[in-house]
């Protein structure tokens, strides 16, 4: 099972760079999802992966075939992929049986009896066992999405691509599917580049995640470092909700923001330079009364909504403009206008880098 | 790859062939002299008092059949889409049948309907009232447009009607909501929103008026007045002045590229008609004791159009002397037997038609499935020329695209005047674009990524053409093909230039039995002609699944 390597890919539309010097590593059996707003370059970046474009610059290795570049690009039939669609463009003339077996026609060493017993298995694997017969107009979404599974995963193929396959499909189905998927993966191990635009979606199936922005991975690593240690604002707000406090480092360890000073730790910031810190909802903690100590800061409730399992609050931080989101527990309930104490560990104040 | 850039090539060069050598020499002629370029031939034409006259009795004959076509189409569109008028679903199958009725056999049929003397219409008023004039002339202006905009008023029926089944009713609602009564929704939403496709729908009807050769041929000429159309056609009279009759075509060929250009425009911003999506219902304005009463006018201008025309041809097919009753002994299947037996150039000209049909129905259904397919997966650079060149020719009337056909092909290198080729590259040139849209739309709605998913499996590019397009675009192709052969048997205005004796067809033949009188053979052969009409037009709304007015699937 082979890799996926993207070496300083760069596709243009016209003027406008869709995917921009993107370089990046699928590692063999990984699950890995491009993540990102529209326009950002994801699907532009699947395609050239499956060969359906050429890119301008740079090159894709898959093992040690080198499978697009410049100079030559092999055709989509010859790269020994599959691909599910976000419209998982299933052949309406052909029957479920015809349609998962539609690729299985260009392996020549398989018997035709061979053949049946693959789709067969596979439609069990699918749950879809003894629809073989229907047409895909006879088959709800969700039946249709685990067509277009079975389809591309009976070939067996080195690398499966994914195109916002569940955007489709309604909510329910969509967070039973992430699990199939997910389920599948493991069952199968093919090396899985996904794309979606949801980062739910991206966090449960996928093993690690490329946030892109622009063209360009944002940053890529696990859904772990991406929500605990985002390396720019972009990545800190795209994944997850976060508040992101601005101001001027005094010290390679303090923030200043007006009259508040904030505690960050590592103590890597530069003395004298800009700086933004995200520190996400659920580290700013909220007590009845002042505390003292590191980061201790006064404030007042401005919004509160119950979500059930938390609380969400809008906190206006005493003696300056900022507003802080805190996500706290049911209990102790603060009342809109009521004064709080609010803490922030040092360790949850992220240093952000500039977006370029 | 490779191999498809040829064959893109080859169906692009012979597009270009088909269109630049016509025109091309029909706008060299109009200013070649013997000393070089000169303005003299638009001179004469234009100077002509005649020509002056047949020019304004075109821009009179387009305007009001313009006008006519909305008067009829508009409120017909509104009854069947948006009421409960009943018989719904037969108005629609009318208005479809007085569509792809040749416009020249109706006009035919008015003349027996409506002559002065012997008109049927005419007869029955004078025995019913003792009155000595007749109550009706056809052969007048105010006739030709009736008999033109009965068969004109289709275009407007189809844009307007589309466009209603697009508004969803919300959109109206939402009107009546903030206060607007029913008139005030009328006036601030739903005419608004239909007011492009009326006025496209007029434009259409224009062009079509501007362009038809068969009607004014039959009415004007005997009334003693010419359109644009009929005097290019007779300035090929002996002896032919084929350099006036290029002049005279040049203005007629600009006129319609502007209004085209016109309609484009109004629709091209029509977007927003489209919009409603799928939570958009149409719900069915309830007329109340008018039902009846509506569905009573309808079936009034059906009976001009359709059953009053059809009932005289069929009756002058089955009768001695189609002015006398209908009695035991009038009855008679004589016109058969002349028609396809005595008559000796019926024969030729049946099996000339057909051939022809088929022959550019097949060639033209091969190109233009190319040819979008080609335009609609952006497979080569340049590819939106090949959709502008194939929709080309809707910008040329048939009787200019005769006069440039005449002139390209009765000189080298290709001499092809004489023989039934010139007569195919007419009809290829002249149908490309209703079968080039047909085909469009085709490939349209077959979504890229059923052919991106094979190919990911390791299918090639003419295996997943095979395996996957075709079956999918076959029945819109099938359509296409139907579209061009339809075009084809009821073609006459390119034809009746083109003709020569030993390659005469059916619409051309329908015009000689004219001149000789013949009405019971013009009937047989109209029937024939409408029974090969219908027969495909069947055979589209099977492989569609849709009627070929166009939405509501």
């Amino acid at each position: 099972m082979p890799g996926v390597i993207l070496k300083a890919l760069s596709k243009r539309y016209g003027e406008v760079g869709a995917v921009d010097n993107l370089s990046l590593e699928i590692k063999p059996g990984e699950l890995l999802a491009l993540l990102g707003p529209s326009g950002c370059g994801k699907t532009t970046t699947l395609r050239l992966v499956a060969g359906f474009l050429a890119p301008d610059a740079g090159e894709i290795w898959v093992g040690d075939r080198c499978l697009s570049s410049r100079a030559s690009v092999v055709p989509p039939e010859r790269r020994r992929m599959a691909m599910i669609f976000q419209s998982y463009a299933l052949w309406p003339h052909m029957t479920v049986a015809q349609n998962v077996a539609y690729g299985l026609r260009f392996k020549p060493a398989l018997s035709r009896s061979d053949r049946d017993a693959r789709v067969r298995e596979m439609l069990r694997v699918v749950q879809l066992g003894g629809y073989e017969h229907r047409y895909p107009g006879e088959l709800s979404g969700g039946q249709q999405q685990r067509v277009a599974v079975a389809r591309a995963l009976v070939v067996e193929p080195e690398i499966l691509l994914l195109d916002e396959p569940l955007s489709n499909l309604d909510a329910n189905l969509r967070e039973e599917m992430r699990f199939e998927i997910r389920r599948l993966h493991e069952a199968f191990g093919n090396t899985t580049l996904y794309v979606t635009h949801d980062q739910g979606e991206a966090m449960v199936i996928s093993d690690r995640i490329a946030v892109l922005k622009a063209g360009r991975v944002a940053q890529a690593g696990t859904a772990d470092d991406l929500y605990h240690r985002p390396r720019t604002r972009f990545v800190a707000e795209f994944i997850g909700r976060t508040n992101v406090v601005e101001g001027v480092a005094e010290s390679r360890e303090t923030l200043a923001h007006g009259a508040i000073r904030l505690r960050v730790a590592p103590a890597e910031l530069v003395p004298g330079a800009r700086v933004a810190v995200s520190i996400r909802p659920h580290q700013v903690s909220l007590d009845t009364a002042a505390a003292g100590g590191i980061n201790a800061l006064r404030g007042t409730v401005r919004r509160a909504a119950f979500l059930g399992d938390t609380v969400d609050y809008e906190i206006a931080i005493a003696g300056s403009d900022l507003l802080l989101r805190a996500a706290a527990a049911p209990i102790p309930r603060f009342e809109v206008g009521a004064a709080v104490g609010v803490r922030i560990d040092p360790a949850a104040c992220v240093p952000l880098a500039g977006d370029n | 790859m490779d191999r498809s850039i040829a064959v893109w090539a080859g169906a692009a060069l012979a597009l270009i062939v088909l269109m630049a050598l016509p025109l091309g020499w029909l706008g060299w002629l109009s200013v070649s002299g013997e000393h070089g370029a000169t303005l003299a031939h638009y001179r004469a034409a234009f100077a002509d008092r005649a020509l002056q006259k047949a020019l304004w009795n075109t821009v009179v004959l387009a305007f009001w059949t313009g006008l006519v076509s909305v008067a009829i189409g508009a409120p017909l569109a509104w009854l069947t889409a948006r009421t409960d008028v009943p018989g719904r679903g037969l108005i629609r199958g009318l208005v479809l049948a007085s569509f792809v009725t040749p416009p020249f056999l109706g006009a035919f049929a008015w003349v027996m309907l409506a002559g002065p003397n012997a008109g049927i219409l005419n007869t029955f008023w004078r025995s019913m009232t003792g009155a000595r004039e007749p109550l009706l002339n056809i052969f007048t202006m105010p006739g030709l447009i009736f008999v033109v905009s009965i068969y004109t008023f289709p275009y407007v029926y189809i844009m307007v009607a589309n466009t209603l089944a697009l508004i969803a009713s919300d959109l109206e609602e939402a009107a009546a909501i903030l206060g607007a009564g029913r008139l005030a929704v009328a006036r601030t939403v739903t005419i608004p929103m239909v007011l492009p496709a009326l006025v496209s729908g007029f434009i259409l009807a224009v062009l079509q008026a501007l362009a038809l050769f068969g009607s004014p041929a039959i009415l004007a000429l005997p009334a003693g007045f010419h359109t644009v159309t009929t005097q290019i056609w007779s300035l090929f009279q002996f002896p032919p002045k084929v350099e006036q009759a290029a002049a005279f075509s040049i203005p007629l060929l600009l006129a319609t590229a502007l209004l085209l250009q016109i309609q484009k425009r109004l629709l091209g911003r029509r977007g927003y008609a489209a919009v409603g999506g799928k939570g958009g219902q149409r719900r069915t304005i309830p007329l109340g004791p008018w039902r009846w009463p509506a569905l009573v006018a309808c079936l009034v201008v059906m009976s001009w159009a359709i059953f009053l025309p059809y009932g005289v041809l069929a009756k002058g097919a089955f009768v001695r002397a189609w002015a006398q009753p209908l009695t035991r002994d009038n009855l008679t299947l004589g016109n058969f037997a002349f028609t396809f037996f005595e008559y000796g150039a019926t024969r030729a000209a049946i099996v000339n038609t057909l051939e022809l049909a088929v022959l550019t129905a097949c060639i033209g259904a091969a190109m233009v499935a190319l040819l979008s397919y080609v335009a609609n997966r952006r497979l080569v650079i340049g590819h939106q020329l090949v959709a502008f060149l194939a929709l080309a020719p809707v910008v040329v009337p048939g009787v200019v695209l005769a006069v440039g056909l005449f002139i390209a092909y009765t000189r080298p290198p290709f001499v092809l005047y004489g023989t039934l080729w010139i007569l195919f590259l007419a009809y290829l040139t002249k149908e490309m674009p209703v079968g080039y849209a047909q085909a469009d739309a085709t490939f349209r709605a077959i979504p890229g990524d059923l052919e991106d998913a094979g190919r990911v499996l390791g299918a090639g590019r003419l295996r997943i053409l095979k395996e996957i397009t075709a079956p999918l675009a076959k029945s819109g192709i099938i359509a296409a093909w139907c579209f061009i052969f339809i075009g084809v048997i009821r073609e006459l205005s390119a034809s009746i230039l083109l003709f020569t004796p030993n390659t005469r067809v059916m619409s051309v033949v329908i015009f000689d039995l004219k001149e000789e009188g013949q009405f019971g053979a013009i009937s047989v052969l109209g029937l024939v002609m409408l029974a090969l009409t219908f027969a495909t037009v069947a055979l589209v709304q099977a492989a569609l699944g849709r009627d070929v007015l166009g939405a509501r699937r």
